[in-house]
């Protein structure tokens, strides 16, 4: 097993059962005998396939399958950085056949925004369980000039605005990442936002369209292990146990510390007894043996929370992004 | 898209055509407009304005030309298709009818009724032959998708249906 | 050979009774599945999914390209026969193989079908043979720029859709575009022209759009007494393909392969782009352009070529790069996943047999398709024997069915609803469809990546001019746009030769 603090790594996205109240009261009962047989759960996954939100989704499909003894269908709806997708996650009945796998600091930030309009509101969503944590990094290209963190922060200094940096979309957890990064060390990152995914913006990356890499640690980890990538910082307190050789932001004099969270949600207002089952069955589904190995392979380290506590999690990011949001805000 | 367009059925008259062109160009207008609420754009480039609003400009010179077009060559042989006003309207009634009912009804009941009005009533094939292909259509597709591939279909949700299940 | 040893090893591997089993079941399970409304590749496959979960991984992936190729199949076999694509892949078929189906040719068009799958099928997976990893590079050269500019070449087809109005097909195209932009902004997240309607933030579904305008447009344009012709059941010898149905399919083979393999290549692109482009190459450079969209067997060939060329060539990106390029690779990423397998480079390094093992049950699938579904074509062709009118009324609960199942909620049978009026507006104007379809579907595309470019240049346009393949790409895209006004002074005896006039 590996140590908790990777396992903060791997995204957790589930919303807090504590604020979901609000719409769902008319189907009180209609959670007894959920999930009905011959109807298919819909798992959302609002990013591009291969990511790793969609990765972390696909793995726990079969369990979960087995667990709520129904098929589950994983649909990608990617596009505005998640939006699309939480979007149409909240719009759902929520009656337990649709849930989502989200991101945070995404789905805590998107609603908060309000030039983006967002037709959702935190509250609309509820959570059910985290997944895992996973620290943010900054990666160039193997044959990159930049030896070292220090080498790319202080060329970025002395020709601000011209080097580029990968995101998933604005405002999302690598785009807060560039902005602190910007704001603490004084470079001046460029970002580019991949609006679609991850997997959009690892390929931007490994065609070399875009010089620096901003992701998370299960997004470089191979294309280390292939030589693509030179991974120069891990923005997180403590190195990562898969990349032991990385120095942390603060060991080179950096305060940065990000990272995406990655769990699973479901419209706001589900009949109890149908949270109670969904919550049971993602518990079973992201701490099967097997499953957490999968992940562990992928550097993605488990780190679960229940409904309760990756409600508070969330609570917790609303406030801190509220912060920095304005880093992020177009000028 | 059907070959049947050998002329019998030139329009009488320039009118739909007209109103078509008419039409364009309102959704051109449209578009333009309500981009402009959206934005155009900054100096970072295009915003979420930018597009429509070129397309609904580009809509409405096109349907511009499209009438210009028409009064060079009045007599322009087209492929357009004319069609039977009754067989519209009966499709699209019944369409609109199933769907609105398809929440209270549930997919069995009201789906039946489709069937039974378009090949009972429309196509005549026999009450008998149309009351079995209408249950298959119905009972047995509604089976057929929610117990064997599970994909669910819409039930009744009206109180004295609900009950029994449908 | 290094390469050749080790894929005969994988087929030595595939080829066991029991896979073989899996794969001939997974492939007939698949068809019929994908037959049915609402039910595409990636449904079909997470529906059979559990059938997967017990076997071995050489097994369970095999059965999964054996029900992708499937129910890939089965969408084909709806656009022609009964003008209603099932998914987004299959949709431009629908012109050209539904008018075949009105002569009686319905059996030509799906053999066709499904050889042309074949066909696109092997030569990419041959491809991935022989040169993944130059080839996986390849497609990384394509970054956002070169992707837009790629996007504005799949545009400029319009011009070779138009038919015999520019202006009419031009609408056409700027319809769809702006069809393609209802919900939320791709890239800054604002809602666009949703009228409202939250179920609009999500987008119009594009299956919705197209079954309305191709398959309910195409119902409500019945007149009683004048479509006796329609879809007249094939005898037994026009099941068969002729001699010319071959000779004017080979080069439509050619062109759909090349086209579906080079974007295939491509992270980003879809199947429908390729059928799309490969639809539109055949209208520009086919020796019987004026032909398509009245029937013509190229406009089958081509398109079913090129999505099946697709899916294998992206298998490319994610054995080279580990990147899933489309959603149906994304589910086949999913069974490596499951297998505790990473798909990317380091898969032919820790897990060589299994990695050729998989390879090797490509061909198997692809093989299956062909010997599985050719015979087949008799049997659903004799869907058409049912009269018209019985047909119609089973046709449209179908259509009804596949709306639903979309989003699970009425909203988009209503959506179906009205783009049908809208398609009989269209068709009654004689303003084409295809281009509407076209741009509907690459209308995104450019819109992001266009974005993503400018990002890149930090708001300069000059990135589309200073990068050569960029360059080049819009080039071509402008020769496109200015042939037809070149055509304009072809001498007046060659027009008079054009069949069409």
């Amino acid at each position: 097993m590996k140590r908790i603090i990777t396992a903060v790594a791997v995204g957790a996205l589930t919303l807090a059962a504590a604020g979901c109240s609000a719409s769902g009261a008319s189907t009180s009962n209609a959670g007894a005998d959920f999930p009905k047989n011959g109807k298919s759960v819909e798992l959302l996954v609002s990013f591009s396939p291969g990511g790793p939100v969609d990765t972390a989704a696909r793995l726990i499909q079969p369990v979960l399958e087995k667990e709520l003894g129904t098929n589950v269908e994983v649909v990608n709806k990617p596009g505005a950085g998640g939006q699309i997708g939480y979007t149409s996650l909240a719009n759902a009945k929520p009656d337990g056949y649709t849930i989502g796998a989200v991101g945070s600091p995404s789905i805590v930030v998107i609603p908060m925004d309000e030039a983006r309009g967002a037709a959702f509101k935190r509250e609309d969503l509820q959570p059910l369980a985290r997944q895992v944590v996973d620290p943010m990094v900054i990666a160039v290209q193997a044959d990159s000039k930049y030896k070292n963190l220090k080498d790319l922060l202080e060329d970025s200094k002395a020709k601000p605005g011209s080097i580029n940096a990968t995101t998933t979309g604005q405002m999302g957890g690598e785009h807060f990442a560039i902005a602190q990064i910007n704001e603490a060390t004084g470079a001046e990152l460029s970002p580019v936002h991949f609006s679609e995914g991850a997997s959009q913006a690892s390929t931007a990356f490994l065609g070399k369209h875009v010089d620096v890499l901003v992701g998370n640690i299960s997004e470089v980890i191979d294309l280390q292990k292939q030589g693509k990538a030179k991974v120069l910082g891990v923005m997180d307190k403590e190195r990562a146990e898969v990349l032991p050789d990385v120095p942390t932001f603060s060991e080179e004099g950096y305060d940065v510390v990000a990272a995406t969270a990655r769990g699973y949600a479901a419209p706001a207002g589900l009949p109890e007894d149908v949270a109670k089952k969904l919550e049971a069955a993602l518990q079973a589904a992201i701490e099967d043996e097997s499953v957490v190995s999968k992940m562990d392979n992928l550097g993605l380290t488990t780190s679960y929370q229940d409904s309760a506590e990756y409600g508070k999690f969330w609570t917790k990011q609303e406030a801190d992004y509220k912060k920095v949001l304005p880093l992020v805000q177009a000028k | 898209m059907s070959n049947d367009a050998t002329g019998s059925s030139v329009p009488s008259g320039r009118w739909p055509l007209l109103i078509g062109q008419a039409v364009i160009a309102l959704i051109g207008l449209y578009a333009l407009l309500g981009s402009l609420k959206l934005g155009l754009g900054s100096a970072l480039g295009p915003g979420a304005g930018f597009f429509p609003a070129v397309l609904g400009i580009f809509l409405m010179v096109l349907a511009v030309l499209w009438f210009l077009q028409g009064r060079a060559t009045p007599t322009e042989q087209t492929e357009a298709e004319s069609f039977d006003g009754a067989q519209v309207g009966a499709v699209i009634l019944s369409l609109v009818i199933l769907a609105a009912a398809l929440p209270f009804l549930g997919f069995q009941l009201s789906v039946f009724a489709f069937l039974m009005y378009h090949l009972g009533f429309r196509a005549r094939i026999g009450w008998v032959k149309a009351v079995v292909i209408s249950l298959c259509g119905s009972v047995g597709v509604f089976y057929l998708f929610t117990t064997v591939l599970h994909v669910s279909l819409p039930v009744a949700t009206l109180l004295p249906l609900s009950m029994i299940g449908i | 050979m290094d390469v050749l040893n080790e894929l005969m090893m994988g087929f030595a591997e595939a080829m066991t009774w029991q896979n073989l089993l899996f794969a001939f079941v997974g492939c007939l399970l698949g068809t019929v599945i994908g037959v049915l409304p609402g039910i595409g590749p990636v449904a079909g496959i997470a529906l059979l999914i559990p059938l997967t979960l017990n076997l071995d991984p050489a097994g369970s992936i095999i059965m999964l390209c054996a029900i992708f190729y499937g129910t890939t199949y089965g969408g084909t076999i709806t656009s022609v026969l009964l003008n209603t694509p099932g998914e987004a892949a299959s949709a431009i078929t629908a012109i050209d193989g539904y008018q075949m189906t009105k002569v009686g040719r319905a059996g030509v068009a799906l053999t066709i079908a499904a050889v042309g799958s074949f066909i696109g099928g092997t030569i990419a997976t041959v491809g991935l043979v022989l040169a993944a990893k130059p080839l996986g590079s390849l497609g990384l050269l394509i970054g956002p720029p070169e992707f837009f500019a790629l996007v504005v070449v799949g545009i400029s087809l319009l011009v070779a859709l138009a038919g015999r109005s520019m202006v009419r097909a031009l609408i056409s195209g700027a319809l769809g575009l702006l069809i393609s932009m209802i919900g939320i902004d791709p890239v800054m997240g604002a809602p666009r022209f949703t009228f409202g309607m939250d179920r609009l933030l999500d987008g119009v579904s594009f299956v919705a759009v197209i079954v309305g305008i191709f398959g309910l447009s195409e119902i409500l344009s019945y007149r009683p007494g004048k479509n006796q012709t329609v879809t007249q059941t094939p005898g037994l010898r026009a099941l068969l393909p002729t001699r010319t149905d071959w000779k004017r399919s080979t080069p439509a083979f050619a062109r759909g392969t090349g086209i579906g393999f080079a974007m295939g290549l491509i992270p980003g692109m879809t199947g429908s782009v390729s059928s799309l482009l490969s639809y539109g190459a055949e209208k520009k450079f086919s020796k019987y352009r004026n032909e398509l969209g009245r029937g013509a067997i190229e406009g089958v060939a081509g398109p079913e070529t090129a999505n099946n060329a697709h899916a294998n060539g992206a298998l490319i990106p994610l054995f080279t790069l580990g990147i899933p390029a489309s959603p149906t690779i994304a589910v086949l990423m999913g069974a490596f996943l499951q297998q505790g397998l990473t798909p990317g480079p380091t898969l032919f390094a820790e897990h060589s047999t299994l990695a050729w093992t998989i390879i090797a049950s490509l061909f198997i699938g692809n093989v299956l398709l062909l010997v599985l579904n050719v015979p087949l074509v008799g049997l659903w062709t004799s869907i058409l024997k049912v009269p018209y009118p019985i047909l119609a009324g089973l046709i449209l609960m179908f259509m009804v069915v596949g709306a639903y199942t979309i989003n699970f909620s009425v909203f988009d049978v209503f959506v179906m609803i009205i783009f049908g009026l809208v398609g009989l507006g269209l068709r009654r104007l004689d303003i084409p469809l295809a281009p509407m379809v076209l741009t509907l579907v690459l209308g995104p595309l450019m819109e992001r990546s266009l974005r993503e470019s400018l990002d890149i240049s930090h708001g300069s346009f000059s990135i589309f001019f200073d990068r050569p393949i960029t360059m080049v790409l819009l080039l071509i895209a402008l020769v496109i746009v200015c042939s037809p006004l070149l055509k304009l002074r072809k001498p007046a005896a060659l027009v008079a030769e054009d069949p069409e006039s």
